[in-house]
C-alpha cells in the first residue's frame, strides 16, 4: 500500500518540481499548477458535511403536517408561526432561513426517513459504518469516499483531491487514496523566522520522512510535503469572500470559508469533508431557541455564505449532510431526545433536481415507528451518496464503493 | 503464569536475551521500551540508569506506587490552585458568573452591548486578581502536564490518562467545569490500581459524570419535581404567609405563580416547569455498557439500556450543601426490572445500582473489553490475543485488581515481542510530553503548553463525546498533524515554544564536531534510536551552519521532528 501511493504521487505532475533552496521554485510551482489545471479543469466537487452525534432530523426538517409530530413533542416542538414552510408537508427549522433561498431555485433537495439498515444505537459505530458506507461490517480498512478516490484515480494527481478540515483524518477519507487534513490553511506548513529557515526545515523533515518513516507515517508526510509546495504557488487564503458572504465565526464557518478557497484556487479537490458537531440533545434540545437551534443557526449560516461565496461555481460543488442516526420521535423525561434511527440528508448545488423533498414518509404513527420508538428508515443513505457520485462526479463504480448493496429503487435527486 | 514469568525474567535480566523465536533485545532497547510504553519516555540517561540496573526492578517500582502522586513533586503542586479548592467552591463560583453574566445581559439592547457588557465583566474579573473557573481548569491541564513530564511515578500517570480517558468527561459541559477537577483527582487518579469495580462504582457516583451522561436528570417515568419542591416547603413551613403550601399533590408554584409569599414571574416558573426533568434520560445507561463496561458487543439490548436506566435513577447530587453524591428516592422507579436476564426486584432503592455495576463489572464480556483497550494501549494497536488472554486471567485470579492486571500484560511475551516494539505511533499527549522530557524541559505554570496540545488535536479533558480520545496511529497519523508535530519540534528544541524552559546545555554540551553533536543527539535524546539514513540527512543539513548553538537546536528539532521520535 506505501509504494503504490508513493509511486503514484510522484507519477503526479509536480513530482518534477524539485524544492529548496532553488530560487526558481515559485516559478516552477506555478508552471506545474498550471499543467494540473489543465488537467483538471472542470473536475466537481462535492463537499460532505458530517452531523456528528446525531441531529434530530425531525427538528432540522419538520414533519409540520404530521400529527405525531405535535403530540410526542409537547416541550420540544417548533411554534407553528415560525417554520419555514417547504411543501405543506414539511418545513424548515426557522434557523435555516439562509437555505431558504436555495430551496426556492430548486437547488437544495432533501431526503427524510434516510438512515442506515443497521440497528445501532451506538453513536460510534453507527458513525463508523455510515462513513466505512458498510453497515453491520466493521472489518472494513477504508472510508466510502476514499475507495471512490481510488476508484476513479485519474492521469492527473493532486494532493488536494481530497480534504478533510480538521486535526484528524475522518474515517470517511481513510484508506490507500492519498487524503489531506488540513486543521486551518492559514498554518498549514513548516513555520519558521525567515523564508530560507522555512524552506530549509521542509527540505530537511521530507528527507528525513523520505529516508526513515514507514507505513501511514511515510505516506501521510509525502502527501503534507507535496501539499504544502501547491498551497506555496496557489495561495487560496489569499482570496476574501465573493458576493457579499460573511460566514459566521467558529469551526464550521472557517472550515466553509477555506473549502471554497481551496475550490476557487484549483487545486483539484473532488471530495472535501467537515465534521460539526453538538448535536447529541439528551437534554434540553429547545425549540427555536436553545442549543440545537443555536447549532443549526451556525449550519444555515455557513451553508449560506458558502452558497453565496461560491455563487455560479456552484455548478460545479454539491454540498450533502449526514447523520449517525436520528433522535426518538417523542422527546424524552428532560426536554431533550435519545438515540433513534431514520434521519434527514440535505443535497445542495451541481445539477440537484431540488425543491424537492424525497423518500417515502412512514408516518409517525407509533406502528409505523422503528421498534415502536423512531423515525423508520425508508432511504438507504448509500442510495443519496451513490446518487449524488454518479449524477454530480460521474462515477460508475458503485459496486466497489458501497460493496455488498443492493441499489434500491432510484430517488432521482439528479434525475 | 509460571511460563510467562520466566520468560520476561529470561528476557530482562539476562542480557542480550533470546525470547523463542524471537531476535535478542538489548538491555538499553528494553530499558527504552519501557520507558515509551510504561512512561512518556526517557529523559536524557535514564535509559543507561535503567539498562544497567535492568528493567524488572523498575518496572516493579512502577507496580509497587500505592498513591498516584509523586512526594518529590507535592512542593510544586502545591502552586496550583485548582488543587486547593473545593468543588463546593468551584460550583459557587460557576453559580456566580451564570449570575453576573445574566445581570450584565439584562437590559442589553442587542447583541453588541451584550457582548460589550461580557467583556467589561471578564475584565472586572481579572482586575480583581481573583482566578475565574477558566483559569482554575487550565491549571488542571498544566499540572497534569508537569506531572507527566517530572513524576517519577510514570506508570501511574500513564494509567491516570488511560481512565480518566475510558471514562471520559467533557470538562467544558456545563458544572463539569467545575466538577471535573475532583473528579480528575478524587475519583480518577485513587483509583488506578483499585479493584476495577471500586473504580467504575467511584466514577458512577461522581457528579462530574453523573452531570456529563445526563443520569442527574434521569428521573422515574411520571415524576412531577415541581409538585415535590412544593409538599417539601409545605412540611418544612407548615402555615406559610398565604397558606398555599402544602395543601393537595398539585405544585403550589404552578398554580399560583406565588412561592413563600414571593411573586415569581408566572412566565419565568412556565419556563421552569417546561425544563424539569419528567423521565428517564438514557444517556448514561448506554455508555455504561457500550463504552464502560461490556463494549458494543457485549450482548445487551435495547430493553436493558432502559432498564439500567430505570435502575439508576436517583443516582444524582447534593445540590444544595456539598454537591457530593447523593441517592433521592424520591425519584427512584420503584418497579422490577430485569437486566441481562437478571431479574432486580422492586422497592430496594440505591442497592439496586450497586448490584447492577458489580454484575457489570464481573461480566465476561467486560473484562475482554477493558483487557482489549489496556493492550491496546500498553502492547499495540490491534492487541494481541495472548496479551488479552494474560490479562483476563490475571483478572479472574486477582478478582479484578487492576494492578495484577497491568502486572499481567507487562509481563506478557506480546508485551516483549520485537514486533511490537517501536510499534505504536505516539498520541500528541505522548509525543508532547516526550519530546518536553527528552530534553530536561521544565513546564511552568502557565497554560501554554498545554495549549500546544490543543493545536496537535488532543486538548486535556475537552473531548466532546463519551468514548474519549482514539488510540490507533490511524486517529492521529495525517499529513496536516505531522507537520505539526515538526513545527513543535523544532520551536521546542530553539527554546521558543511557550511554556516549556529548555536548556540544551544541561542535556548535550557543544559538540566539537557536527559528527559528535548528532551522536550525542542519538544517546542523549532519541535514547540510540536514530536510524543511519536520519544521521546522514542530518549531517547534511547541518554541514552549512558554523554557529555551535544554532547547529545544535537544528539537530535536536530534526530529531524530535524526525520519523523515529513519532514511534514508540
Amino acid at each position: 500500500m506505501t509504494i503504490s501511493r508513493r509511486a503514484f504521487l510522484h507519477a503526479g505532475g509536480l513530482a518534477m518540481v524539485s524544492f529548496g533552496a532553488d530560487p526558481l521554485f515559485l516559478d516552477r510551482a506555478a508552471y506545474a499548477l498550471g499543467d494540473l489545471r489543465r488537467g483538471i479543469a472542470g473536475r466537481k466537487t462535492l463537499v460532505c458535511l458530517f452531523q456528528r452525534g446525531a441531529v434530530d432530523g425531525l427538528s432540522m426538517i419538520v414533519p409540520a403536517g404530521d400529527r405525531w409530530y405535535w403530540q410526542e413533542r409537547q416541550r420540544i416542538a417548533l411554534p407553528k408561526e415560525q417554520l419555514i414552510s417547504l411543501d405543506g408537508m414539511f418545513a424548515l427549522h426557522p434557523r435555516l432561513a439562509p437555505l431558504k433561498p436555495l430551496w426556492d431555485r430548486n437547488a437544495l433537495a432533501i431526503v427524510h426517513a434516510v438512515g442506515s439498515p443497521s440497528t445501532t444505537r451506538s453513536h460510534f459505530d453507527a458513525q463508523d459504518y455510515l462513513e466505512s458506507g458498510t453497515p453491520d461490517r466493521k472489518s472494513t480498512p477504508d472510508g466510502w469516499a476514499n475507495r471512490y478516490c481510488s476508484h476513479a484515480r485519474e492521469h492527473t494527481e493532486t494532493p488536494f483531491r481530497a480534504v478533510a478540515f480538521g486535526p484528524q483524518l475522518p474515517r470517511t477519507l481513510a484508506g490507500s487514496a492519498p487524503a489531506l487534513a488540513i486543521d486551518d490553511l492559514r498554518t498549514f506548513g513548516m513555520r519558521a523566522a525567515r523564508a530560507e529557515g522555512e524552506q530549509r526545515l521542509t527540505r530537511a523533515f521530507e528527507s528525513l520522512y523520505e529516508g526513515a518513516a514507514t507505513g501511514l507515517v511515510a505516506s501521510s508526510s509525502a502527501e503534507g510535503f507535496e501539499a504544502i509546495r501547491m498551497l506555496k504557488a496557489a495561495d487560496p487564503t489569499a482570496r476574501p469572500p465573493a458576493n457579499g458572504a460573511v460566514y459566521p465565526r467558529g469551526k464550521l464557518g472557517t472550515s466553509m470559508q477555506q473549502i471554497a478557497q481551496l475550490i476557487k484556487a484549483d487545486l483539484g479537490m473532488q471530495v472535501a469533508f467537515a465534521d460539526v458537531g453538538g448535536w447529541d440533545t439528551h437534554v434540553n434540545q429547545g425549540a427555536d431557541q436553545g442549543q440545537l437551534a443555536t447549532r443549526l443557526d451556525e449550519l444555515g449560516g455557513s451553508l449560506g455564505a458558502f452558497t453565496t461565496d461560491l455563487g455560479e461555481k456552484m455548478r460545479d460543488v454539491v454540498v450533502v449532510t449526514m447523520s449517525e442516526f436520528g433522535r426518538t420521535v417523542k422527546e424524552n423525561g428532560t426536554g431533550g431526545t435519545d438515540h433513534g434511527h431514520g434521519t434527514a440528508m440535505m443535497i445542495l448545488g451541481g445539477d440537484v433536481r431540488g425543491g424537492k423533498v424525497y423518500g417515502r414518509w412512514p408516518t409517525l404513527a407509533p406502528e409505523a415507528r422503528y421498534e415502536g420508538r423512531d423515525l423508520a428508515v425508508t432511504s438507504d443513505f448509500r442510495t443519496v451518496l451513490s446518487e449524488i457520485l454518479t449524477g454530480h462526479l460521474g462515477s460508475a463504480d458503485i459496486a466497489s464503493i458501497f460493496p455488498g448493496f443492493t441499489p434500491e429503487q432510484r430517488l432521482g435527486i439528479f434525475g | 503464569m509460571t511460563r510467562h514469568l520466566t520468560l520476561a525474567l529470561c528476557l530482562v535480566l539476562a542480557a542480550p536475551s533470546v525470547a523463542p523465536g524471537q531476535a535478542p533485545i538489548s538491555p538499553r532497547d528494553s530499558a527504552r521500551h519501557v520507558l515509551n510504553r510504561l512512561g512518556y519516555g526517557a529523559s536524557p540517561g535514564e535509559v543507561d540508569a535503567i539498562a544497567r540496573e535492568g528493567v524488572r526492578p523498575w518496572i516493579d517500582r512502577q507496580l509497587a506506587v500505592r498513591s498516584p502522586g509523586d512526594p518529590a513533586l507535592a512542593s510544586r503542586e502545591r502552586g496550583y490552585e485548582v488543587l486547593q479548592t473545593s468543588a463546593r467552591d468551584m460550583v459557587a463560583m460557576h453559580t456566580d458568573q451564570i449570575a453576573k453574566a445574566l445581570k450584565a445581559q439584562t437590559g442589553a439592547a442587542d447583541s453588541m452591548q451584550r457582548m460589550q457588557a461580557q467583556r467589561a465583566l471578564r475584565e472586572q474579573r481579572s482586575a480583581g486578581g481573583k482566578k475565574e473557573l477558566r483559569d482554575l481548569n487550565a491549571e488542571l491541564a498544566s499540572v497534569t502536564l508537569l506531572r507527566a513530564v517530572d513524576s517519577g511515578h510514570q506508570l501511574a500517570e500513564v494509567l491516570a490518562d488511560f481512565w480518566t480517558n475510558h471514562f471520559n468527561v467533557f470538562i467544558g459541559k456545563g458544572f463539569d467545569r467545575a466538577y471535573f477537577a475532583d473528579h480528575l483527582e478524587h475519583t480518577i487518579r485513587p483509583n488506578i490500581f483499585a479493584r476495577f469495580e471500586d473504580l467504575l462504582l467511584a466514577t458512577a457516583r461522581s457528579p462530574a459524570m453523573l452531570f456529563y451522561l445526563d443520569n442527574v436528570e434521569s428521573v422515574a417515568d411520571g415524576t412531577d419535581l415541581m409538585a415535590m419542591a412544593a409538599a417539601e416547603r409545605g412540611r418544612r413551613a407548615p402555615v406559610n404567609a398565604r397558606g398555599l403550601a402544602g395543601r393537595g399533590n398539585r405544585p403550589a408554584m404552578a398554580r399560583g405563580g406565588q412561592t413563600a409569599g414571593r411573586r415569581v414571574d408566572p412566565a419565568l416558573m412556565d419556563k421552569i416547569q417546561q425544563r424539569m426533568p419528567k423521565g428517564i434520560n438514557e444517556n448514561y445507561a448506554r455508555e455504561l455498557m457500550e463504552l464502560h463496561t461490556l463494549g458494543v458487543d457485549g450482548g445487551y439490548t435495547q430493553a436493558d439500556v432502559g432498564n439500567v436506566a430505570r435502575i439508576l435513577t436517583g443516582w444524582g447530587m447534593d445540590r444544595r450543601s456539598n454537591f457530593e453524591f447523593r441517592f433521592s428516592s424520591a425519584v427512584h422507579d420503584r418497579g422490577a426490572k430485569t437486566v441481562l436476564g437478571v431479574e432486580f426486584p422492586a422497592g430496594h432503592g440505591e442497592d439496586e445500582g450497586v448490584r447492577l455495576l458489580k454484575l457489570l463489572a464481573a461480566q465476561p464480556a467486560t473484562l475482554h473489553h477493558i483487557s482489549s483497550e489496556l493492550c491496546a494501549r500498553f502492547v499495540a494497536d490491534d492487541p494481541p490475543d495472548g496479551c488479552i488472554d494474560d490479562a483476563v486471567r490475571a483478572w479472574k485470579q486477582s478478582n479484578g485488581d487492576l494492578r495484577e492486571v497491568m502486572r499481567a500484560i507487562i509481563y506478557s511475551p506480546d508485551f516483549w515481542a520485537a514486533a511490537n516494539i517501536q510499534s505504536k505511533v505516539k498520541t500528541p499527549l505522548e509525543f508532547v510530553v516526550s519530546a518536553v522530557r527528552a530534553v530536561a524541559g521544565e513546564p511552568d505554570s502557565t497554560p501554554r503548553l498545554a495549549q500546544q496540545l490543543t493545536r496537535l488535536g488532543e486538548p486535556l479533558f475537552q473531548m466532546t463525546t463519551p468514548n474519549g480520545y482514539p488510540e490507533a496511529q490511524t486517529d492521529w497519523v495525517n499529513s496536516g498533524a505531522l507537520l505539526a508535530r515538526m513545527n513543535f519540534a523544532v520551536a521546542l528544541a530553539a527554546g521558543r515554544l511557550p511554556g516549556v524552559r529548555v536548556d540544551l546545555d544541561r542535556v548535550l554540551p557543544l559538540a566539537t564536531s557536527h559528527e559528535a553533536l548528532v551522536d550525542a543527539v542519538n544517546a542523549n535524546v532519541l535514547g540510540g534510536g536514530m536510524s543511519p539514513r536520519t544521521r546522514e540527512t542530518i549531517l547534511r543539513e547541518l554541514a552549512d551552519i558554523a554557529n555551535p548553538r544554532d547547529a545544535r537546536a537544528l539537530a535536536v528539532g530534526l530529531a524530535l521532528g524526525g520519523p523515529e521520535f513519532q514511534r514508540q
